[in-house]
Protein backbone atom coordinates (compact mmCIF):
# COMPACT_ATOMS: atom_id res chain seq x y z
CA UNK A 1 0.00 0.00 0.00
CA UNK A 2 1.40 3.13 -0.87
CA UNK A 3 1.44 6.33 0.85
CA UNK A 4 -1.09 8.89 -0.53
CA UNK A 5 0.78 11.84 -2.03
CA UNK A 6 -0.08 15.16 -0.44
CA UNK A 7 -2.60 17.61 -2.50
CA UNK A 8 -0.94 20.28 -1.80
CA UNK A 9 2.33 19.96 -2.83
CA UNK A 10 0.93 17.66 -5.65
CA UNK A 11 0.68 20.87 -8.09
CA UNK A 12 3.54 21.91 -10.69
CA UNK A 13 3.77 25.69 -9.35
CA UNK A 14 3.56 25.16 -5.99
CA UNK A 15 5.68 21.74 -6.39
CA UNK A 16 8.29 24.08 -8.25
CA UNK A 17 7.89 26.44 -5.14
CA UNK A 18 8.67 23.86 -2.78
CA UNK A 19 11.49 22.75 -4.31
CA UNK A 20 13.66 26.11 -4.67
CA UNK A 21 12.40 26.80 -0.83
CA UNK A 22 13.81 23.66 0.27
CA UNK A 23 17.14 24.67 -1.10
CA UNK A 24 17.19 28.04 0.02
CA UNK A 25 17.25 30.18 2.95
CA UNK A 26 14.69 31.83 1.92
CA UNK A 27 13.94 33.43 -1.79
CA UNK A 28 11.94 36.50 -2.62
CA UNK A 29 8.29 36.42 -4.79
CA UNK A 30 10.53 38.04 -7.68
CA UNK A 31 12.86 35.24 -7.67
CA UNK A 32 10.17 32.44 -7.31
CA UNK A 33 8.37 34.11 -10.19
CA UNK A 34 11.55 34.01 -12.42
CA UNK A 35 12.14 30.48 -11.75
CA UNK A 36 9.19 29.43 -12.18
CA UNK A 37 7.41 31.63 -15.20
CA UNK A 38 4.75 31.61 -13.09
CA UNK A 39 2.25 34.91 -13.23
CA UNK A 40 2.09 37.23 -10.74
CA UNK A 41 -1.33 36.35 -9.68
CA UNK A 42 -1.21 32.52 -10.55
CA UNK A 43 1.86 32.57 -8.26
CA UNK A 44 -0.09 34.76 -5.42
CA UNK A 45 -2.83 32.13 -5.22
CA UNK A 46 -0.47 29.00 -5.16
CA UNK A 47 2.20 30.73 -2.30
CA UNK A 48 -1.06 31.53 -0.28
CA UNK A 49 -2.26 28.09 -0.23
CA UNK A 50 1.10 26.93 0.80
CA UNK A 51 1.03 29.81 3.33
CA UNK A 52 -2.94 28.20 4.77
CA UNK A 53 -1.38 24.75 4.58
CA UNK A 54 1.31 25.69 7.25
CA UNK A 55 3.94 24.89 4.96
CA UNK A 56 5.90 28.44 3.70
CA UNK A 57 5.84 31.42 5.75
CA UNK A 58 5.60 34.64 4.17
CA UNK A 59 7.29 37.86 5.41
CA UNK A 60 6.39 41.31 3.57
CA UNK A 61 9.08 44.17 4.04
CA UNK A 62 11.15 46.41 2.28
CA UNK A 63 14.51 46.09 0.71
CA UNK A 64 15.58 50.00 0.23
CA UNK A 65 12.44 51.34 -1.30
CA UNK A 66 11.22 48.87 -2.95
CA UNK A 67 8.57 46.60 -1.60
CA UNK A 68 9.56 42.93 -0.88
CA UNK A 69 7.91 39.37 -0.15
CA UNK A 70 10.28 36.69 1.12
CA UNK A 71 9.20 33.00 1.66
CA UNK A 72 10.89 30.61 3.43
CA UNK A 73 9.88 26.79 3.89
CA UNK A 74 8.82 26.14 7.60
CA UNK A 75 9.40 22.72 9.65
CA UNK A 76 5.93 20.97 8.71
CA UNK A 77 6.76 22.27 4.88
CA UNK A 78 10.39 20.54 5.18
CA UNK A 79 9.29 17.32 6.68
CA UNK A 80 5.90 17.29 4.35
CA UNK A 81 8.22 17.81 1.08
CA UNK A 82 10.81 14.89 2.34
CA UNK A 83 7.91 12.54 2.55
CA UNK A 84 6.34 13.48 -0.71
CA UNK A 85 9.79 13.06 -2.21
CA UNK A 86 9.81 9.18 -0.20
CA UNK A 87 6.18 8.68 -1.43
CA UNK A 88 7.29 9.27 -5.09
CA UNK A 89 10.54 6.93 -4.89
CA UNK A 90 8.19 4.59 -3.46
CA UNK A 91 5.87 4.72 -6.54
CA UNK A 92 9.04 4.67 -8.98
CA UNK A 93 10.60 1.44 -7.58
CA UNK A 94 6.89 -0.64 -7.94
CA UNK A 95 6.95 -0.05 -10.98
CA UNK B 1 3.62 26.61 -15.08
CA UNK B 2 0.30 25.45 -14.43
CA UNK B 3 -0.42 24.73 -11.03
CA UNK B 4 -3.54 22.06 -12.00
CA UNK B 5 -1.31 20.08 -14.68
CA UNK B 6 -1.89 16.21 -13.78
CA UNK B 7 1.61 15.03 -12.88
CA UNK B 8 3.36 11.57 -13.05
CA UNK B 9 5.38 10.43 -10.39
CA UNK B 10 8.32 11.11 -12.64
CA UNK B 11 7.30 14.09 -13.85
CA UNK B 12 7.11 15.53 -10.29
CA UNK B 13 10.55 13.58 -9.00
CA UNK B 14 12.02 15.35 -12.43
CA UNK B 15 10.29 18.86 -11.63
CA UNK B 16 11.83 19.09 -8.05
CA UNK B 17 15.29 17.97 -9.24
CA UNK B 18 15.66 20.68 -11.76
CA UNK B 19 13.97 23.37 -9.95
CA UNK B 20 16.45 22.73 -6.87
CA UNK B 21 19.53 22.13 -9.24
CA UNK B 22 18.70 25.28 -10.87
CA UNK B 23 17.79 27.28 -7.99
CA UNK B 24 21.12 26.29 -6.12
CA UNK B 25 23.55 26.55 -9.39
CA UNK B 26 21.94 30.33 -9.41
CA UNK B 27 22.83 30.86 -5.65
CA UNK B 28 26.62 29.36 -6.65
CA UNK B 29 26.90 31.27 -9.65
CA UNK B 30 25.65 34.68 -7.63
CA UNK B 31 28.65 34.03 -5.31
CA UNK B 32 31.07 33.64 -8.22
CA UNK B 33 30.63 37.50 -8.62
CA UNK B 34 31.51 38.42 -5.45
CA UNK B 35 35.32 36.44 -6.14
CA UNK B 36 35.85 37.65 -9.12
CA UNK B 37 35.14 41.42 -7.79
CA UNK B 38 37.32 40.87 -4.71
CA UNK B 39 39.94 39.07 -7.11
CA UNK B 40 40.17 41.84 -9.51
CA UNK B 41 40.66 44.76 -6.32
CA UNK B 42 43.08 42.44 -5.19
CA UNK B 43 44.99 42.41 -8.45
CA UNK B 44 44.65 45.90 -8.70
CA UNK B 45 45.37 47.08 -5.48
CA UNK B 46 48.84 45.01 -4.91
CA UNK B 47 50.21 46.12 -8.25
CA UNK B 48 49.34 49.60 -7.70
CA UNK B 49 50.72 49.10 -4.56
CA UNK B 50 54.14 47.42 -5.34
CA UNK B 51 55.24 49.85 -8.77
CA UNK B 52 54.16 53.02 -6.40
CA UNK B 53 56.14 51.58 -3.73
CA UNK B 54 59.16 49.97 -6.61
CA UNK B 55 59.17 53.06 -7.89
CA UNK B 56 59.12 55.66 -5.58
CA UNK B 57 61.05 54.09 -2.30
CA UNK B 58 58.55 54.81 -0.24
CA UNK B 59 56.76 52.19 1.73
CA UNK B 60 54.38 54.27 3.33
CA UNK B 61 52.23 53.69 -0.05
CA UNK B 62 51.68 50.82 2.24
CA UNK B 63 48.51 52.28 3.48
CA UNK B 64 46.46 52.22 0.52
CA UNK B 65 45.70 48.50 1.47
CA UNK B 66 43.13 50.14 3.87
CA UNK B 67 41.53 51.55 0.78
CA UNK B 68 40.45 48.04 -0.82
CA UNK B 69 37.57 47.17 1.69
CA UNK B 70 36.35 51.15 1.58
CA UNK B 71 36.01 50.54 -2.17
CA UNK B 72 35.01 46.71 -1.97
CA UNK B 73 32.49 46.51 0.03
CA UNK B 74 30.00 49.33 -1.57
CA UNK B 75 31.08 48.29 -4.69
CA UNK B 76 29.67 44.63 -3.49
CA UNK B 77 26.64 46.38 -2.53
CA UNK B 78 25.89 48.07 -5.46
CA UNK B 79 25.93 44.55 -7.06
CA UNK B 80 23.55 43.14 -5.03
CA UNK B 81 21.36 46.39 -5.26
CA UNK B 82 21.17 45.99 -9.23
CA UNK B 83 19.75 42.35 -9.45
CA UNK B 84 16.70 39.91 -8.34
CA UNK B 85 17.60 39.00 -5.23
CA UNK B 86 18.96 35.54 -5.16
CA UNK B 87 18.65 33.35 -2.26
CA UNK B 88 21.58 32.05 0.28
CA UNK B 89 22.21 28.46 0.62
CA UNK B 90 24.02 27.13 3.19
CA UNK B 91 27.11 26.73 0.97
CA UNK B 92 27.02 30.47 -0.02
CA UNK B 93 26.74 31.67 3.51
CA UNK B 94 29.56 29.19 4.38
CA UNK B 95 31.63 30.30 1.69
CA UNK B 96 30.69 34.26 2.39
CA UNK B 97 31.55 33.31 6.46
CA UNK B 98 34.98 32.11 5.51
CA UNK B 99 35.60 35.00 3.21
CA UNK B 100 34.31 37.60 6.15
CA UNK B 101 36.85 35.54 8.65
CA UNK B 102 39.82 36.48 6.24
CA UNK B 103 38.94 39.78 5.79
CA UNK B 104 38.69 40.41 9.56
CA UNK B 105 41.51 38.72 9.76
CA UNK B 106 43.97 40.28 7.70
CA UNK B 107 42.44 43.98 8.35
CA UNK B 108 43.04 43.53 11.97
CA UNK B 109 46.53 42.25 11.60
CA UNK B 110 47.30 44.66 9.11
CA UNK B 111 46.33 47.40 11.55
CA UNK B 112 47.85 45.86 14.64
CA UNK B 113 51.17 45.91 12.07
CA UNK B 114 51.09 49.23 11.57
CA UNK B 115 49.99 50.83 14.54
CA UNK B 116 50.78 48.53 17.56
CA UNK B 117 53.01 45.47 16.87
CA UNK B 118 55.13 45.58 13.77
CA UNK B 119 55.17 41.46 12.78
CA UNK B 120 55.52 39.98 9.20
CA UNK B 121 52.25 40.65 8.49
CA UNK B 122 53.16 39.88 4.54
CA UNK B 123 53.58 36.13 5.48
CA UNK B 124 50.74 35.37 7.88
CA UNK B 125 48.14 36.92 5.82
CA UNK B 126 49.16 34.78 2.64
CA UNK B 127 48.95 31.90 4.12
CA UNK B 128 45.05 32.47 5.88
CA UNK B 129 44.67 33.19 1.96
CA UNK B 130 45.60 30.41 0.85
CA UNK B 131 44.04 28.67 3.98
CA UNK B 132 40.61 29.85 2.96
CA UNK B 133 40.86 29.60 -1.15
CA UNK B 134 41.85 25.60 0.39
CA UNK B 135 38.61 25.46 2.07
CA UNK B 136 36.46 27.51 -0.50
CA UNK B 137 37.40 24.46 -2.36
CA UNK B 138 36.77 21.77 -0.04
CA UNK B 139 32.88 23.37 0.06
CA UNK B 140 33.16 23.40 -3.42
CA UNK B 141 34.73 19.65 -3.77
CA UNK B 142 37.11 21.34 -6.62
CA UNK B 143 40.49 20.28 -6.77
CA UNK B 144 41.65 22.94 -8.74
CA UNK B 145 41.05 25.78 -6.06
CA UNK B 146 41.97 23.49 -3.37
CA UNK B 147 45.42 22.76 -5.07
CA UNK B 148 45.55 26.42 -5.74
CA UNK B 149 44.77 27.65 -2.77
CA UNK B 150 47.77 25.23 -1.10
CA UNK B 151 50.27 26.44 -3.55
CA UNK B 152 49.42 29.98 -2.67
CA UNK B 153 49.50 29.41 1.17
CA UNK B 154 52.65 27.36 1.16
CA UNK B 155 54.36 28.71 -1.78
CA UNK B 156 53.28 31.97 -0.56
CA UNK B 157 54.83 31.47 2.71
CA UNK B 158 57.92 30.42 1.46
CA UNK B 159 58.71 33.36 -1.21
CA UNK B 160 57.19 35.57 1.83
CA UNK B 161 60.44 34.29 4.21
CA UNK B 162 62.84 34.04 1.27
CA UNK B 163 62.30 37.34 -1.09
CA UNK B 164 62.85 40.49 1.87
CA UNK B 165 62.17 43.78 -1.48
CA UNK B 166 59.12 45.27 -1.88
CA UNK B 167 58.27 42.05 -4.34
CA UNK B 168 56.84 40.37 -1.92
CA UNK B 169 53.76 42.05 -2.81
CA UNK B 170 53.33 40.16 -5.83
CA UNK B 171 52.29 37.11 -4.49
CA UNK B 172 48.98 39.29 -3.81
CA UNK B 173 48.95 39.86 -7.34
CA UNK B 174 48.91 35.99 -7.52
CA UNK B 175 46.20 35.32 -4.97
CA UNK B 176 43.74 37.94 -6.60
CA UNK B 177 44.31 36.68 -10.30
CA UNK B 178 43.63 33.02 -8.29
CA UNK B 179 40.61 34.67 -6.51
CA UNK B 180 39.58 35.64 -10.33
CA UNK B 181 39.79 32.18 -11.59
CA UNK B 182 37.92 30.72 -8.80
CA UNK B 183 35.17 33.05 -9.85
CA UNK B 184 35.56 31.83 -13.52
CA UNK B 185 35.60 28.20 -12.30
CA UNK B 186 32.35 28.33 -10.64
CA UNK B 187 30.82 30.54 -13.27
CA UNK B 188 31.69 27.53 -15.23
CA UNK B 189 30.78 24.91 -13.17
CA UNK B 190 27.12 25.92 -12.32
CA UNK B 191 26.59 27.24 -15.57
Amino acid sequence: MFPKLDPILHSELRLAVMSILAGADEADFTYLKKQTGATSGNLSVQIDKLTSAGYITVEKGFKGKMPRTACRITEAGQNAFRAYVEALKEYLAAK
Amino acid sequence: MEQNKEMTAQESLQLITESFNKSRKDILRNSAKYFMLWGVLLTVTSLAIWLLWHFTGNPQWNFLWFAMPVIGYPLAALIGKNQVAIPQNEMSKMLAGVWSVFGTFSLTLSAIAVFLVPMHVTLIIVIILGLAECISGVLLKNWPIIIAGFILGVGGAVFALLVKSDAQLLIFTLGGVLLLVTGLIMKIQYK
